[in-house]
């Protein structure tokens, strides 16, 4: 969600206003001690990100069921939430739905030949989604090379990293698993092995050197 | 700021096509020199609040580039094959927005060398190339340099590399703080006698010119900076140049055709306004500087009687000898996280490899940096032996943090067969003749990508990587470097400019960004096509003074 309060609202005036450039470099350390604990949502954009109703949704419900199975083998849950924690699916459907939708009628072949093969593996009687675990890595293991399995693998990983106002990386839980924190501006140290950085070091025989600062 | 607005039927003195990296100074320079000038964006003008961290808009979407559904490109390798559309993407990559590719570049900002200039010379002819020198020197090009460090906002620490080519001043602003990446890629190189130092970066690192530091946001390359911190000609040249109040910015034009008198001399251009009316700008001189893709482009669509194969086109030159920049690098991983999402991309550097060296059997050299990329496009590849879904995978999604980039950035040979010119077919969304792409990697330049990948795993092994990937380098099917395309020299027979930026056929038609570049230089072109925008402005204006235009 987008915290719309006041050390936001200042940021965004800031930057926001080229005639306030003056301004800005008066007041820059207020307004970067004010932006610095902001919710990252706050720049994704200069629209507020869709709530969970507003994404679309093509796929049917069968379908769905389908490919969020595929995609909880693709990153299991576990110890850690996975796609299906993070609602890769509902990426997916909007993404399907809409920005991809030109990849929808091969997406749906590519399901429908999946659903016969998974028959002809194991029967008809139950599908994919309701297989065992061990089951699903096995048949997955034989159809890992088709363009439909590296379609919902794409989608599934682009599902958990890309911004939650697309429908997946749901709570961040996407960013979490890769260890990448929410936030807008960072600063030194950034990580482990520049904390303790003694400075550069100057080359013998080199002269670096540095405007003047007034 | 409320722009100069100019009307349509009145004459200008320059209409500037493109807003980026050369267009922005060139506007600047006219306009501040007394010129009236409008300046022509096919994108939209975006302000600081409009630009987003949202990787898949930028990344995926074509939130603010050419888009593949309405500017569509065709590519080949040769030009015996039939060039068609690539999947979802374009070959050739730029940015549609007031700021051009300025607004979403890396802003690594490198000086070409003395040697870049002269390599025809030192080399002689090299088998399938046209390696060529320039018709001007590095210190002619030095005091230009400097005015884009001082005048657009470059930090830095002069003087850091043994191997810098001479200059007149320091940068104007130190370095930007290093991060980890920089410190393993210098403890690395440095193990190895190498002589790695602080990138010079087009990012503010202190206050300067009325703009706030960097915020260290991690998003560069791709995405506008929403905190202005980023030298793009959208927050440093371009409100200068309305400030005159001679300029006026005319964002969302597209222009496809400069139009043309009976005497052989351009009278102004026609575009496409907002809602795709068409319109036609009344100037007395043309500048373009669209990118190394869109300006060859339009010469070849402006084709006239008199130039029915292009305007400014009797070399033959225009749309040839394209050149991306080559490379080649590895990726690593080490014990601790380094958060390399997080902080501007590239904080170190190395140029020991800078100059080609025969001892290596064939022609190339370059650059290293260390860097970094945005997370969302981290799993859709693994490296070999890791898993690509399941437990294992999730595994090394978890990895991330602990990964960072070597990455070698080196020239590109120019080859006549590789070029931009019309696909006889393929329409954009205007219905204007779409660009097709022809290119294929010299074998000198495969031959250095390579040799870079060894280069870099020797660099990150020394560094204490406990994982290393090599990188691979496949042939070329796109670029984000635009180059060579008019290329300038003295000779008309062979180039499309003198060395002043001006057509030799057009006597009223300049031309100034990638596509003036003779040589592909090592990477990271963005420094020399402001330079030569400085330089080629300050002559077009005398030559305006003196009318000799």
């Amino acid at each position: 969600m987008d915290h719309d309060n006041p050390s936001r609202r200042q940021f965004m005036v800031a930057v926001g206003n080229l005639a306030s450039a003056g301004w800005i470099a008066l007041n820059w350390p207020d307004i970067a001690q004010a932006a610095q604990p902001m919710n990252h949502h706050a720049m994704h954009g200069s629209h507020a990100a869709p709530s969970g109703s507003a994404l679309k949704r093509i796929l049917t419900p069968a379908e769905e069921k389908e490919v969020e199975a595929i995609a909880n083998q693709i990153v299991p849950g576990g110890k850690n939430p996975g796609a299906r924690e993070a609602g890769a699916i509902d990426f997916i459907n909007n993404a399907l739905a809409s920005f991809f939708g030109g990849q929808l009628p091969s997406f749906r072949e590519g399901l429908l030949d999946f659903n016969k093969a998974y028959s002809a593996a194991y029967g008809a009687e139950k599908p994919f989604s309701a297989a065992p675990a061990a089951q699903q890595i096995d048949f997955l293991g034989t159809v890992d090379k088709t363009p439909f399995f590296q379609a919902v693998r794409r989608l599934t990983v682009l599902g958990l990293i890309a911004l939650p106002k697309y429908g997946g990386n749901r709570n961040n839980l996407g960013w979490t698993l890769i260890g990448v924190e929410d936030n807008h501006m960072w600063a030194p140290p950034f990580g482990y092995y520049d904390q303790d950085y003694a400075g550069f070091e100057p080359y013998p025989g080199t002269k670096p050197y540095t405007a003047d600062p007034a | 700021m409320v722009s100069k607005m100019y009307k349509t039927s009145e004459t200008v003195d320059f209409v500037v096509v493109g807003s980026g990296a050369a267009g922005g100074i060139m506007a600047r320079e006219l306009s501040r020199a007394g010129h009236s000038v409008v300046l022509m964006e096919q994108g939209p003008r975006l302000g600081p609040d409009q630009f987003e961290h949202d990787e898949l808009k930028y990344r995926n979407l074509s939130g603010i580039t050419n888009n593949p559904a309405t500017n569509p490109q065709s590519f080949r390798h040769t030009p015996d094959e039939t060039a068609k559309p690539m999947d979802g993407r374009n070959p050739l990559t730029y940015a549609r927005v007031v700021g051009g590719s300025s607004t979403h570049f890396n802003a690594n900002f490198w000086r070409l060398h003395e040697i870049d200039f002269i390599e025809g010379s030192r080399w002689g002819p090299i088998e399938g190339a046209s390696l060529v020198d320039w018709p001007i020197t590095y210190a002619e090009l030095e005091p230009y340099y400097t005015k884009v460090e001082w005048e657009v906002g470059v930090s830095g620490l002069a003087g850091a590399s043994p191997f810098d080519p001479w200059r007149s001043k320091p940068y104007p602003m130190p370095p930007l703080p290093v991060k980890s990446s920089g410190v393993l890629f210098e403890r690395g190189a440095r193990k190895l006698g190498l002589h790695p130092f602080p990138a010079p970066m087009a990012i503010n690192s202190v206050f300067y010119k009325n703009r706030p530091p960097c915020a260290q946001c991690g998003l560069c390359g791709g995405f506008g900076c929403e905190v202005m911190a980023k030298s793009s000609s959208v927050w440093t040249m371009i409100p200068e140049a309305e400030a005159t109040g001679r300029c006026e910015v005319r964002s969302l034009s597209y222009v496809f055709r400069i139009g043309m008198d009976k005497t052989g001399r351009a009278t102004g251009v026609h575009y496409f306004d907002g809602k795709k009316v068409e319109q036609f700008q009344k100037a007395r001189a043309v500048v373009v500087c669209a990118n190394g893709s869109e300006t060859p482009k339009l010469l070849l669509n402006s084709a006239t009687n008199g130039f029915e194969h292009g305007l400014a086109n009797s070399s033959g030159a225009v749309g040839r000898y394209l050149m991306f920049n080559k490379g080649g690098g590895a990726m690593a991983r080490f014990e601790h996280p380094l958060n390399e999402y997080k902080g501007a991309n590239v904080t170190r550097v190395m140029h020991d490899f800078y100059d080609s060296d025969p001892k290596r059997g064939f022609y190339g050299g370059g650059g290293f940096d260390a860097r970094s990329g945005g997370p969302l496009t981290w799993g859709q590849s693994v490296p070999k032996g890791t898993a690509a879904w399941g437990q294992g995978f999730k595994e090394y999604l978890e990895s991330y943090t602990y990964w960072m980039q070597c990455a070698g950035h080196g020239t590109s040979l120019a080859q006549e067969n590789n070029r931009v010119d019309i696909d006889p077919e393929l329409k954009d969304a205007w219905g204007i003749p779409a660009m097709r792409v022809t290119y294929k990697d010299h074998p000198d330049d495969v031959k250095h990508a390579k040799w870079q990948v060894e280069r870099a795993v020797e660099i990150m092994d020394a560094a204490g990587a406990s994982q290393i990937v090599p990188g691979e380098v496949g042939e070329a099917n796109g670029g984000v470097h635009l180059l060579g395309t008019c290329r300038m020299g003295n000779d008309p027979r062979t180039s499309v400019v003198d060395k002043y930026n001006r057509t030799h056929d057009v006597k009223n038609l300049f031309l100034c960004d990638g596509s003036s570049m003779v040589t592909s230089g090592r990477g990271q072109p963005t420094q020399t096509i402001e330079a030569l925008a400085f330089r080629a402005a300050e002559y077009i204006s005398k030559f305006a003074k003196a009318n000799e235009i």
